[in-house]
């Protein structure tokens, strides 16, 4: 079944089973939709620059490493994680609260807290079943409410400055690109060739199933939320770097942009499908579009606008397809 | 007798947890040292006005099995809405915010039930689709409201503790209530909540049901957000994930679960307000603000151990060990 991920997402099908006569005009609107946007693109000046190109990659860097590893938390049917701005928050905090000792220190502190503090919630979601909405909204609290108790409210500023290190920019591309193309290459590593990888697509299709056949479904979902939490521990580092200060409210919006760049890429809400280069793919489109409108003078709202109905228009695609396989 | 009313979680959640915050709020004037007056009650229920039909319209389709996240960007259009309209006539303002409300909810409505698709993904891309149109509106800012008359009306005193405000917002959950406890429709919600195709083979019109749900929480989302603006006097194009985590928060303390198939407008009137009671509290006892994160994380984590299957089934094993030969039914 996991074979089926490697199609490609935003095409529309043009025959499910069951709302058949939807799927037409569907299909018709995407195309006119894509044209329209192509045409948009092709005659914005600057576009095609490779200064352009270079500032596509850098926007799409920091969500992009989150949302490859919501991926296999969503391939492995745990849902979403509405956890993970706080989380990168606290990393966040840990890491320039340690800048004193050295980036060998700091970053392995970093790595460490963002995997424990995300396996644990894998664990309880995967051991015991828990529902991961409620518990990510409660460990959000959780993680935030420490935060400001220890943080005293105030913003976190490092003793030393190692980590300008990472602001570097070797071969003109930020560092966190190259993070991200490294993550998205590992996870499609792990998914496509560990057998905990193989095992999240048969999890995350029928967990009953998965049990039921002896499949070690708590470790699995385990080993996921924990590279999970290790993609956020990046992103916290290079929003720590980047900001040079960590305030309770650096980590934004990161939980539903990365959600919203792994739906685009076109893994499915449920579980079971989907792929870490999609992901890739979708944070890079959201990125290009969000730059083709700002280059053209749109607003952030008419760009959110945007990136709404992209979404949707994929989680469509995407659900018309799927359930024309299974049906 | 009570112990059988209380016995499913979807009574003994609310119960239990409006009677703890209650106990709480009553012993507040121990720590804070002043007697607790009408005004603290009038501002747990303004508290509540803010948060209540946000709560509603989200729990209410939590008890159908879905999960409506575009509430929030419903209630920042719907305030946005207002604002911009209803300068000259209130009332012409909440009609269009509504209006636009329930257009959402039922295009959106409609998607899931025809295609059947999670609620989740698509109400996601909905709301960042409307707070981008909010944002499109107003241009980015916050937009002020120019009628004094309509501020002051929404938040003036009616017998000491109420406002037209959450008088309003205690209107819809009686209104809800009454629906959802005398005609088939709750139990109809319930049914879809828990087995859709159950219900569709029983008879039950699913789809029409869920589009009438989610035009319900969109109308009911975009009243709260333009009551909002007219009590703030002005409309803010991005109000955050705040809200909707709060509003989620009261629901599960009013006994919904997010599987689907459990809850009643009663429970989430009780747990919405224990959550605005609780944050009441922690300004009475001037207790600092990460307090109400940590309770709000311990309510949590009392929900997620109530809810998961794998932490009961331990539960039962643990009990059959100490109990031998007491058969127990999982």
């Amino acid at each position: 079944v996991a074979t089926a991920s490697r199609r490609s997402p935003a095409v529309a099908g043009d025959g499910p089973a069951s709302p058949g006569r939807l799927s037409g005009p569907f299909a018709l609107g995407l195309a006119v939709a894509l044209l329209l946007f192509g045409a948009l693109a092709v005659t914005t000046p600057r576009l095609l620059t490779f200064d352009n190109a270079r500032a596509i990659l850098a926007s799409a860097a920091l969500v992009g490493i989150t949302a490859v590893g919501a991926t296999l938390v969503m391939i492995a049917g745990s849902g979403v994680s509405l956890a993970a701005s706080q989380t990168a928050t606290v990393v966040a905090m840990f890491f320039l609260a340690t800048q004193q000792w050295g980036l060998w220190v700091a970053v392995p502190v970093a790595l460490g807290s963002g995997i424990v503090l995300t396996a644990l919630q894998g664990a309880v979601v995967g051991f015991w079943n828990a529902n991961p909405i409620v518990l990510t909204i409660g460990t959000g609290f959780a993680i935030g409410g420490v935060t400001t108790w220890f943080s005293g409210g105030t913003p976190v500023y490092p003793e030393a400055h190692p980590y300008v290190v990472l602001n570097s920019t070797p071969l003109g591309l930020p560092l966190a690109v190259y993070v991200l193309l490294a993550a998205a290459v590992f996870a499609q590593w792990l998914l496509r060739r560990t057998t905990a990888g193989r095992q999240m697509y048969l999890v995350g299709e029928n967990r009953g199933a998965a049990r039921a056949a002896g499949l070690p479904v708590g470790r699995v979902t385990v080993i996921a939320w924990a590279f999970f939490g290790a993609c956020i521990a990046l992103t916290g580092i290079f929003l720590a770097s980047f900001n040079t200060q960590a305030t309770a409210t650096l980590g934004g919006t990161l939980s539903l942009d990365a959600i919203a760049a792994v739906l685009v890429g076109g893994t499915l809400i449920t579980g079971g499908r989907g792929s870490a280069a999609q992901t890739l793919g979708g944070a890079v489109l959201i990125a290009l579009i969000s730059d083709v409108l700002l280059l053209r003078g749109f607003s952030t709202g008419a760009q959110m606008l945007v990136k709404g109905i992209l979404v949707l228009a994929v989680v469509v695609g995407v659900h018309l397809r799927t359930t024309r396989v299974l049906r | 007798m009570i112990r059988r009313w209380l016995a499913g979680p979807d009574r003994l959640v609310p119960a239990v947890s409006l009677l703890v915050v209650l106990i709480a709020f009553a012993c507040s004037p121990l720590v804070s040292g002043k007697r607790l007056e009408p005004f603290d009650v009038y501002n747990t229920l303004q508290g509540f006005a803010q948060l209540g039909l946000l709560a509603l319209a989200i729990g209410i389709t939590m008890i159908a099995g879905e999960f409506d996240l575009s509430v929030v960007g419903t209630y920042a259009l719907g305030g946005m809405l207002a604002v911009e309209t209803g300068a000259r006539s209130p009332l012409l303002g909440v009609a269009i915010a509504v209006a636009a409300g329930a257009a959402v909810g039922a295009t959106q409505g409609w998607l899931i039930a025809r295609l059947r698709i999670p609620s989740m993904p698509v109400t996601l891309a909905t709301y960042i689709a409307l707070l981008g149109l909010t944002y499109t509106l107003s241009g980015g800012l916050s937009k002020t409201y120019t009628n004094s008359d309509a501020t002051l009306w929404v938040d003036q005193t009616i017998g000491e503790i109420f406002s037209p405000r959450s008088l309003v917002t205690l209107a819809a959950f009686a209104l809800a209530a009454i629906v959802l406890g005398y005609t088939k429709l709750g139990r109809e919600l319930r049914a879809i909540g828990s087995d859709r195709r159950a219900s569709r083979v029983a008879g039950v019109n699913v789809d029409r049901r869920i589009v009438g749900l989610f035009a319900f929480s969109g109308i009911v989302a975009a009243l709260g957000g333009a009551l909002l603006s007219y009590s703030y006097a002005s409309a803010n194009p991005d109000p955050g994930l705040q809200p909707l985590i709060l509003a989620s928060v009261a629901a599960l303390l009013g006994g919904v679960s997010l599987a689907g198939g459990r809850g009643a407008p009663l429970g989430l009137l009780a747990g919405t307000v224990s959550v605005a009671m609780l944050a009441q509290i922690v300004a009475i006892t001037a207790m600092p603000d990460y307090t109400t994160q940590l309770l709000y994380a311990t309510l949590l984590a009392i929900i997620v151990a109530i809810e998961s299957p794998g932490l009961r089934d331990l539960a039962d094993r643990l009990r059959a060990r100490r109990a031998p030969g007491r058969h127990v039914t999982p």
